[in-house]
């Protein structure tokens, strides 16, 4: 199954990921992103995930198929 | 900070009328104070509203978008998109909802990375030919011959017009804008300038619609995300945004910068002059100090509770970003301008308004959902133009020895701020 994750060494915390897609980020209280899930069992969280990846000017979210 | 070292104004009740009046469009921060420190949730009962003027208030405002929208509409009522706009439809008629997402996102890409770096080299360029044509002179005026000359130019660049066309497009600009500000005679010719640069664009949208160019118009018309494009109208409505959003504001930073250097600050432009990089600091701690846009407008979507105070559904609530900026909660000697200041995040803003340094940042692009899509572009053009001058007309001075300072048309109607004259000369 597809997982994703965030390096957040990487992350600049821009907020690209949680702004756009809350269906699967959200912002902790030190502006960092956390994962709402890691395994992406639906083919909109893949969606998605792939758009937060393609977005994040960091390139700091992994999506593993 | 704690709140116990902080001096406080003189508790006093506000008059709601001290909003309309020359002197807070003068000075709106002796207000500010006295709202922060006493009135940190105000119901204006006589304009119909509520403002937050603290730090930490408009942060948590922003990052809400449960209980504060921007959406001009009402839920309930018939709202027809573009109508109450001298742009026309565009995305700052929309609140937090998924059609705002899509529009956002088919066209925040494009100011931001490599994208904006492939118009760099044309800035420089456009500032240069600007800064050519006031060599030659010992006095010049910086608003009318510099300012207000470069973002316009550079965004008609950008969407890839002929140069032929920048001188009238730049009076389009002047009319648009005037149109905002003002109303009556002016919002008509706002009207008209606008209708004149859409039947211009029309046949050049339609040209390059399907067609796979390198100008900023042609990637708006064709850009594409998830399957979704927009609309003719909704290309129009955005460049005449570019237009308001991306040259006023711009403009009106740079005539700013300019101004702190010489009569707030003009001790450290020795500073920038021997370090460029500086450029940098001066434009973060401009959009902090005195911000060129001080108010945004959420609604509240349900009830909200903020320091013991119910602020009801469906209120109108003015955050003064303005203000937040000089909270002394946050900031030291906040209404000292100063470019070497280590409380302040210096470097390129972010969404969230969180930094790995943590530092706090200005408000002056917003945060969150709504927070400026220009950020890097403002930034780079204001310092690109700024540095040029510098390099290429030498150092300037100011021709009088006071000036009547920073002032707004008007703050409440987003009247943005800056010196209506700035008059230097060489040094
Ligand atoms: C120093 C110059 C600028 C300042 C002070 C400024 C200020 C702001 C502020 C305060 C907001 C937030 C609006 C809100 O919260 O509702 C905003 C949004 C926006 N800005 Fe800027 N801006 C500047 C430059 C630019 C430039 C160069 C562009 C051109 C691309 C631009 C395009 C936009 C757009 C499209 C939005 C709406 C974003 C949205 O609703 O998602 N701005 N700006
Ligand atoms: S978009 Fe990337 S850089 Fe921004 S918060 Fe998300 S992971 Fe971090």
């Amino acid at each position: 199954m597809a997982k994703v994750r965030i390096d957040l060494d990487t992350c600049i915390r821009a907020g690209e990921c949680y702004y756009n897609h809350p269906e699967l980020f959200r912002m902790n209280d030190n502006g960092e992103p956390t994962l709402l899930a890691r395994e992406l069992d639906t083919p909109e969280l893949i969606r998605h995930a792939r758009e937060a990846a393609v977005v994040c000017p960091a390139s700091a979210i992994i999506v593993e198929e | 900070m704690a709140e116990a070292a902080i001096q406080t104004a003189p508790r006093t009740d506000i008059d709601p009328r001290e909003f309309d009046g020359p002197a807070f469009q003068k000075n709106p921060f002796d207000l500010y104070k006295r709202l922060r420190d006493h009135h940190p949730v105000y119901h204006d009962r006589f304009h119909n509203r509520w403002i937050l003027s603290r730090y930490w208030d408009i942060d948590t405002a922003f990052q809400d978008n449960g209980s504060f929208d921007r959406a001009q509409y009402r839920p309930g009522g018939p709202y027809k998109f573009g109508t109450n706009h001298v742009f026309g439809p565009n995305i700052l008629e929309y609140g937090n909802s998924n059609e705002h997402r899509r529009l956002r996102n088919i066209v925040a890409g494009q100011f931001v990375g490599q994208k904006l770096d492939d118009f760099i080299p044309m800035i420089h360029q456009i500032c240069e030919e600007v800064v050519d044509r006031l060599k030659g002179s010992d006095t010049f005026e910086l608003v009318t011959q510099f300012s207000s000359q470069v973002p316009i130019r550079v965004i008609s660049n950008m969407l890839g017009l002929p140069r032929e066309d920048e001188d009238t497009f730049v009076g389009w600009y002047h009319a648009l804008i005037a149109g905002l500000g003002f109303g009556g005679e002016h919002l008509a010719r706002g009207v008209a300038a606008r209708n004149e640069m859409w039947a211009y664009l029309d046949p050049i949208i339609d040209a390059r619609t399907g067609k796979d160019g390198e100008d900023l118009l042609s990637r708006i018309c064709n850009a594409e995300l998830a399957g979704s494009r927009m609309t003719k109208e909704e290309v129009k409505g955005f460049v005449a945004l570019l237009l308001a959003a991306g040259g006023d504001t711009t403009d009106k930073a740079i005539s700013n910068m300019w101004y702190h250097l010489m009569y707030t600050r003009p001790d450290q432009l020795d500073a920038v002059i021997a370090d460029p990089d500086l450029w940098q600091n001066v434009f973060t701690e401009m959009m902090r100090y005195d911000a060129v846009v001080h108010t945004q407008l959420r609604y509240t979507t349900r009830e909200v509770v903020m320091h013991d105070q119910v602020i009801p559904e469906r209120a109108g609530v003015i955050l003064y970003l303005g203000s937040g900026n000089r909270d002394e909660r946050v900031f030291r000697n906040p209404d000292t301008f100063d470019i070497q200041r280590d409380d302040l995040h210096m470097g390129r803003e972010n969404r969230s308004g969180r930094y790995k340094d943590g530092k706090p940042g200005h408000l002056g692009f917003g945060i969150g959902q709504h927070f400026c899509m220009g950020y890097a572009m403002a930034r780079q053009e204001s310092q690109i133009a700024c540095m040029k001058l510098l390099q290429l007309y030498g150092r300037p001075a100011p021709r009088d020895a006071t000036h009547p300072g920073i002032t707004s048309p008007n703050i409440d109607s987003g009247g943005f701020r800056s010196p209506s004259e700035l008059w230097l000369r060489k040094a």
